[in-house]
């Protein structure tokens, strides 16, 4: 693709914001609460494939099937959060990648259930292609459509994705922001430094950090759904287990605790991870597209380790607020 | 005539086989100021641990105003009104002093999530009220001035009174304090104390104080228990407790010279 | 009768050779996890990194197996070593979440390094693929062979190097209490080191072994068994050396164990991992210092 490509970059751009919503659950989840949850992506697939399968097995109307999705990401959250939640950081660490492995195993290995390998496009069984986003995609270009006329220009139908997927991002962003500032985040914030002095002025500790949980799941089943929307088609290796690092570097990238940083944080990692696919210059020349893949990939590992060691607060994080250890 | 108010009956602790309370037994009466004191190791701390629910015994009952809470979880106890401050004090210290009340305000709409969108007048007007009790609690003891501060800044001493009021901010019945007076500034720690008494007296906080500063003990308080080996050895006014022979042989019994053979 | 007497007795060699490597692999990651405080989330690319060294060496080289074991044990062992001095150690202290989240970065560095390099075909080493050997009640892959024959030298001369050599005794003191060791005279910086070259080690012969007995494989070799390593180290007790032996061999044969026929049919062979990992939940919640190893205060 093209660098000038109008297209390439409204693609990024829609992708920019799915990772945004993605990392403010983990933002939600990790800097709110301090649960180191390594896992997320399992929040992400669990609502895609709930709402792929009601869709195209049981011609569940779009709508309720998302809806359906996101109590799906709810229900994974009690069920990894009940056992795990309460457990010292590195083993929660260790529980919940162990947890989001399991779901994409399962995802690989029941085939009847999700398709197996070859992902949503099997979920009506073999010789039959099965799609879920025909709602969705009339959904957009209707949208598109009255955009066109309010703004005078043709507005194509990923521009009103990016534009919608962009707005939602906008409003968690100011609904966490709201919540951040409440009591509610007042207690969370609390937890983070000394969960005994929490507990011993009355609050229950276990249920604050639950209910973090559930809300950075929900916020990553949202994203979740809205990718499998915009590809149309997905298999587990859309959700690996990589995807939560990217959360992690975006949160990083933004500064720990800067809710206002994480789309920043999230274009910036879009742009470089996109960028790598149009640098055609030398050296990266040599490396040919296919192993591109894998150059994206050890550059996310070697930025982690870079960001946590030279500046763990990120690009406008304040280190004196740095709550990063238990 | 004051009621019983915490009964703690035959209580029993161990770690690894070491039994840190052996079926310990006291009462505090409610409005009292009551001591419990004896040598390191004893179990006061432990004891402590287990009343308000942050170590779960091993046997034994507890009750406090009635009510069987042995068992409870921490934040249950501390809610039923029975409060209790930790040894090292345990402030929030990112958290600036006036948060640090804030958030132990008390039935707090606020804290549930979906209560400051569905409910959001309900959630104002309480922070409200919280955040005017916070303000009279820390004029209280004396620590207005800081409202704004970092609580990482704040003297041990300080911390201490901070502890104080954030317990207080809770309305207990009863405030369990550990060594409050340990590594605290003489002239903070008669403010402590001048609070305990006041706090007694205006308001009819129990206290249940362990103390190793003995004149501290024998001036504030109206009754002490003397705890040895996990068990429970002695019970009184601080006078006959000062020269109960157990106590004393409890304190100093090891280290007396060999008196029979 | 007999069906089921095969089934069982090739089910407890299959048990015996994955427990294998798991305990090996799982003592170095004890000991690393134990001393260091770590939860190495590169693990797992250390046993990819040793199962292409292996691959270097034999079909680049044209060695032998052993002495692509032997390299490919070195090799990780310098590679463990290099990390630890050029990242770990210099970072240490900032959290055990930090912590993770580098060797997070690490192992994504890794795998992908072999990606760009090795490309992500599958591999197989240059030995018979085809080959069966059947010995009665069971029959043996060539991988498996391999696998066999360095179980029989290493897993005793691991359990012998750890009990009765000075370095070994120190490694244990050191992983089982730090500070402890310290106050004894032991240079804890220098074990530590060790530790991780023995756990690098340990791991690249973890690797040529998997690769080995799968017959084929690919970069993504260890990322699939990391939680399995995991699994062992909780299950042993974190820092238990012998621990790690004894539950490696305890998950290899229970989760091979279960697809036996004679327990009401068995568990489908691609559940179990789901058995480890119910087991690792299990053993966080309820026994979180496994089967040896001390009730710390976490």
């Amino acid at each position: 693709m093209d660098f000038l490509n109008p297209a390439f970059w409204t693609f990024v751009a829609i992708i920019a914001g799915i990772y945004a919503v993605f990392s403010l659950g983990l933002y939600v989840q990790f800097s709110l609460a301090g649960l180191p949850n390594f896992g997320h992506v399992a929040f992400m697939a669990v609502a895609a494939y709930t709402m792929a399968i009601l869709v195209v097995r049981y011609a569940v109307p779009m709508p309720l099937a998302a809806g359906a999705g996101l109590v799906g990401a709810i229900l994974l959250a009690l069920v990894l959060g009940i056992p795990t939640v309460r457990l010292r950081a590195d083993y929660l660490a260790i529980a919940t990648v162990a947890g989001g492995e399991i779901i994409r195993y399962l995802a690989m290995n029941l085939p009847d259930l999700t398709g197996g390998p070859i992902g949503s496009i099997g979920l009506l069984g073999p010789g039959q292609i099965a799609l879920y986003n025909g709602d969705w995609l009339a959904f957009l270009d209707r949208l598109a459509g009255n955009l066109s006329g309010v703004v005078g220009t043709r507005v194509s139908r990923d521009a009103a994705a990016a534009i919608l997927v962009w707005l939602l991002a906008g409003l968690l962003v100011l609904v966490l922001w709201r919540c951040e500032r409440s009591p509610w985040g007042r207690v969370l914030k609390a937890i983070r430094e000394d969960e005994d002095a929490v507990t011993a002025v009355g609050k229950n500790v276990f249920a604050f950090k639950m209910q973090a949980l559930i809300l950075g799941a929900v916020l990553a089943g949202v994203a979740g759904l809205l990718l499998a929307l915009q590809i149309g088609v997905f298999s587990p290796e859309d959700y690996q287990p990589t995807l939560t690092f990217y959360a992690y570097l975006i949160v990083i990238l933004g500064g720990m605790n800067r809710l206002l940083a994480i789309p920043v944080g999230a274009v910036v990692f879009s742009l470089l991870y996109s960028g790598t696919r149009l640098l055609n210059f030398f050296p990266l020349s040599l490396i040919d597209s296919g192993s591109r893949a894998f150059l994206r990939l050890f550059l996310v590992g070697f930025l982690l380790v870079l960001l946590m060691a030279v500046r763990p607060q990120g690009m406008l994080g304040n280190r004196r607020e740095l709550l990063l250890e238990k | 005539m004051s009621a019983v108010l915490l009964e703690v009956e035959r209580l029993s602790r161990s770690f690894g086989g070491v039994a840190a309370l052996d079926e310990a037994s006291f009462a505090v009466d409610e409005g009292s100021i009551t001591a419990l004191i004896g040598p390191n190791g004893a179990g006061k701390t432990t004891a402590f641990n287990v009343i308000s629910g942050f170590l779960k015994p091993d046997a034994g009952a507890i009750r406090f105003a009635g009510r069987r809470i042995e068992g409870l979880r921490g934040d249950l106890v501390a809610r039923a009104g029975l409060v209790r401050a930790f040894q090292a004090p345990r402030v929030l210290t990112r958290m600036s002093v006036l948060d640090n009340m804030l958030l132990a305000g008390k039935d707090q709409p606020g804290e549930r999530l979906s209560l400051n969108w569905l409910a959001p007048r309900r959630v104002a007007v309480r922070e409200l009220e919280v955040h005017r009790r916070a303000l009279d609690l820390l004029e209280l003891v004396r620590l207005l001035p800081l409202a704004e501060a970092y609580a990482g800044t704040l003297s041990g001493g300080q911390r201490k009174l901070l502890e104080l009021g954030r317990a207080l901010m809770v309305e207990p019945r009863m405030i369990l304090l550990d060594e409050p007076m340990a590594g605290v500034a003489p002239v903070l720690a008669e403010q402590l104390v001048e609070h305990i008494r006041r706090l007694r007296a205006e308001r009819g906080v129990t206290f249940c104080v362990i103390e190793h500063d003995m004149d501290v003990v024998m001036s504030i308080s109206d009754r002490v228990i003397v705890m040895d080996e996990g068990r429970v050895i002695a019970e009184g006014p601080p006078d006959a407790i000062q020269r109960d022979e157990r106590v004393i042989e409890a304190y100093l019994g090891r280290f007396a010279p060999a008196s029979a053979p | 009768m007999q069906a089921s007497l095969h089934e069982l007795a090739q089910l407890i060699l299959n048990g015996v050779i994955t427990g294998t490597i798991l305990a090996l692999t799982g003592v170095g990651a004890s000991l690393v996890f134990g001393i260091h405080r770590v939860a190495n989330f590169a693990h797992g690319e250390y046993l990819t990194f040793g199962a292409y060294m292996g691959l270097v060496f034999n079909s680049g080289l044209g060695q032998n197996l052993a002495v692509s074991a032997l390299g490919a044990v070195g090799a990780t062992a310098l590679l463990a070593l290099a990390v630890h001095l050029l990242v770990l150690k210099p970072l240490r202290g900032r959290g055990l979440v930090a912590m993770s989240l580098i060797t997070v970065g690490i192992g994504l560095m890794l795998r992908n390094v072999v990606f760009m390099v090795a490309g992500p075909q599958i591999r197989q080493y240059d030995i018979d693929q085809s080959a069966v050997f059947d010995l009665a009640l069971v029959r043996i892959s060539p991988g498996q062979a391999v696998a066999i024959a360095i179980t029989v030298v290493v897993a005793p001369a691991m359990a012998l190097f750890l009990a009765r050599t000075p370095l070994g005794k120190s490694m244990r003191a050191v992983a089982d209490n730090r500070d402890l060791a310290a106050v004894s005279g032991i240079d804890v910086d220098r074990i530590g080191a060790y530790v991780w070259m023995l756990a690098g080690g340990l791991a690249g012969l973890g690797g040529i072994m998997f690769a080995a007995v799968q017959g084929a494989f690919d970069p993504n070799l260890g990322f699939e068994i990391l939680f399995l390593i995991f699994t062992t180290v909780v299950l042993g007790g974190i820092g238990s050396a012998y621990g790690a032996l004894v539950a490696g061999l305890v998950l290899g044969l229970v989760m091979e164990l279960s697809t036996w026929s004679g327990l009401a049919g068995g568990l489908e062979a691609r559940f179990k991992p789901i058995l480890a990992f119910v087991a690792l939940i299990g053993l966080l919640l309820y026994r979180p210092q496994g089967l040896f190893g001390r009730a710390r205060v976490l």
